[in-house]
């Protein structure tokens, strides 16, 4: 143990109060950072789990269309055929798509309502709790979550499309902070609709072997007014819509930890050097050369900010697994990315947080410690 | 530790600038031989303190210039100091300034650490040093748990620890009780006597007088000749036989703070020109500050 680590470490741990308030302010403010950041990643994985969970290596949308989340898709039902004749497709299936209102009981909520084949092999529920995963005609197939809080199970009615369908399953995982996933028959999704007979979008799986980027390429160039993208590429453009949707209060709400963070550090190792000014005094008049001060200023506030970023991790962890708990459609997601930013955030924190108190020691006279009343 | 002599050459120090200035140090020049000890005594104010400051390289001198074995460690830039303060001198403060969140031991060790020694023997010399200033029952206790005496034994041996040549003391017994200040006024002598160190002491102690090779007077930021200094048959002050009251009396000539002492010395207002009785208003404030004085020292 140097002897930078040994005076830092017990400047610190010898005014516990003060520690706590340091650590709590760094953690409370970089829990924010975290927790922000983890709801957005766990928000961005719910809103992609249909598109990750559908089964698919491609989708085919309608010219333009790169994402799922308030969109319109349509494109001919011929569409269907032409993909499955393009090399290096396995299988194509068409579903329908539309975001609609879901009423049950009292209880409303926005979907995105699907309308699935009879003999669908992707698109189709990935988790079903009770009832069937197929809706036949008439039937829908909710999220449990969604059916819990409006009170209704299987048999009950929900109304969506204009019009009512019976519950014939409930599903897992389909809900997010902003809408949960319903399916439906393909026909009945298409009488609603009625007009000539189209396709929402068009899921593809490749052959064995098949590359999905290269069959990708291959639709759209085959198949005319369609947009292909691979199902990884579809995912990403979602959760792009989502960050450039919420970019501006996630960015504001680092903003604000970080100037939380960097306040609170930068005020108790600011008081905590005043409180020392004494002692760092009769260090210099001893022959400590500024630097030695320097790191011990800059060890303490690098140990309030790693103590208080180690508690913040475990704080956004507490929450991620209490808040699913607590039946909200919330997940948050503590993503390496994050921890990463974070801790550089953190880095920067305590950095900074050094630097007014290293003045403040650089600026020292030896002499007062020979003066009484300082 | 190899013995060296500090010279001070003709040393002013000057706070301020222009009509606010204050000239604490003005134009002193002491050499300190090794093996010495000089008390350095004076009112407050004298600029003990700037002085001491300035032979310990803490404070740089407006003019003049300070040697250390013949190296001007007053022109010495700021970054090479350290490395002078840590090897070559030693500090005593009346306050002891010990680090408050460290063992005594670490308060100790640190210092050598400081100046390159390996942890294990820094640690290794920090307890043989308090173990012999008699703080070997003490070493992992903090510095709040240890009285005055203790406090300041124990920054005698973190100024020990990098053998330095100077020990530079600041009213080391102020804050100590009359035994206590005896019992460092003891170890200051026996460091300087058995280790040959020179011992620089500001101090407006008397008793340290009896340890001191040799006692300087400054006084308005000049050094008086001690022999001018005379104490007051009646207080007990020293004062200054070149600006003080004097009156004779059995042949020999005595020195006053004051007409008041004089007055009483010689038995009551000699002239009997106090028709206000200020003689003995006189009187009064000086056995008012003589009580003071004495508390003080007791302290």
């Amino acid at each position: 143990m140097s002897a930078t680590w040994l005076l830092a470490r017990r400047n610190l741990m010898r005014r516990r109060v003060r520690l706590i308030v340091s650590i709590g302010g760094v953690a409370l403010a970089l829990t924010l950072v975290l927790a922000l950041d983890a709801i957005f990643e766990g928000v961005s994985r719910q809103l992609t789990s249909y598109i990750d969970r559908s089964g698919a290596d491609v989708w085919v949308a309608q010219s333009g269309v790169r994402n799922l989340h308030m969109v319109a898709s349509w494109m001919p039902d011929s569409a269907t055929d032409e993909v499955r004749n393009v090399g290096g497709v396995a299988e194509a299936q068409p579903i329908l798509y539309s975001t609609d209102s879901i009423v049950a009981a009292d209880e409303r909520g926005w979907a995105y309502v699907i309308g699935l084949p009879a003999d669908a092999s992707m698109g189709g529920p990935w988790d079903v709790v009770e009832g069937t995963g197929r809706p036949g005609a008439g039937e829908a197939v909710i999220d449990r979550r969604f059916a819990q809080r409006a009170g209704v199970g299987l048999g009950d009615t929900v109304t969506l499309l204009g019009r009512e369908f019976r519950i014939a399953g409930l599903t897992e995982g389909t809900a997010s902070l902003v809408n949960s996933v319903v399916f439906v028959s393909f026909d009945d999704f298409a009488a609603q609709r009625a007009g000539e007979p189209t396709v929402s979008f068009v899921l593809v799986r490749v052959a064995e072997g098949a590359s999905a980027d290269d069959v990708a390429r291959a639709i759209g160039e085959r198949v005319g007014g369609v947009s292909v993208q691979t199902t990884e590429a579809f995912g990403r453009a979602e959760r792009q819509l989502v960050l450039d949707m919420s970019g501006d209060v996630i960015s504001i709400m680092n903003i604000i930890g970080f100037v939380v963070g960097l306040a609170v550090v930068a005020l108790t190792v600011y008081v905590a050097t005043l409180a020392l000014r004494r002692e760092y005094g009769s260090l210099k008049a001893f022959g400590a050369p500024n630097r030695y001060l320097y790191r011990v200023v800059l060890t303490q506030a690098g140990l309030s900010v790693a103590i208080g970023f180690l508690a913040g991790i475990a704080v956004t962890a507490a929450l991620s697994a209490i808040v699913p708990r607590t039946g909200a459609n919330l997940e948050l997601a503590i993503g390496a990315g994050s921890l990463l930013k974070v801790g550089v955030v953190a880095a920067v924190i305590a950095a900074l947080a050094a630097l007014l108190p290293i003045r403040q020691i650089a600026g020292l006279d030896p002499a007062i410690v020979a003066r009484e009343g300082v | 530790m190899t013995a060296l002599t500090l010279d001070v050459r003709d040393v002013t120090k000057r706070y301020g600038d222009g009509e606010t200035s204050v000239t604490a140090v003005q134009g002193v020049s002491l050499a300190v031989a090794p093996g010495e000890i000089v008390l350095i005594m004076g009112p407050s104010g004298s600029g003990k303190t700037t002085l001491l400051s300035m032979m310990g390289a803490l404070l740089r001198p407006t003019s003049g210039s300070i040697h250390l074995d013949g190296t001007a460690i007053s022109e010495l830039s700021e970054g090479k100091l350290p490395a002078i303060r840590l090897r070559q001198f030693g500090f005593i403060f009346q306050d002891f300034n010990l680090l408050s969140a460290l063992t005594i031991r670490e308060n100790v060790s640190l210092v050598a650490e400081l100046s390159g020694t390996k942890r294990r023997a820094a640690r290794e010399k920090a307890t043989a040093i308090l173990t012999e200033l008699g703080l070997g029952a003490r070493l992992d206790f903090l510095p709040d748990k240890l009285s005055g005496g203790e406090k300041q034994r124990v920054a005698i041996a973190r100024a020990l620890i990098n053998d330095p040549a100077l020990i530079l003391a600041d009213e080391p017994t102020a804050n100590l009780d009359s035994k206590i200040g005896h019992e460092i006024m003891r170890l200051l002598r026996r460091i300087a006597k058995e280790q040959g160190r020179s011992v620089v002491i500001v101090s407006h102690d008397q008793r340290i007088r009896d340890i001191a090779d040799r006692v300087l007077w400054l006084e308005d930021g000049r050094f008086k000749e001690i022999v001018t200094m005379a104490t007051d048959p009646v207080c007990g002050m020293s004062v200054d036989r070149e600006r003080a009251v004097s009156a004779e009396r059995d042949g020999e000539r005595y020195w006053f703070c004051s007409n008041g002492c004089r007055s009483e010395f010689l038995g009551g207002p000699s002239d009997g020109h106090d028709p206000f009785g200020l003689a003995l208003v006189e009187r009064a404030r000086h056995v008012v500050e003589a009580v003071i004085r004495g508390v003080s020292a007791a302290r």
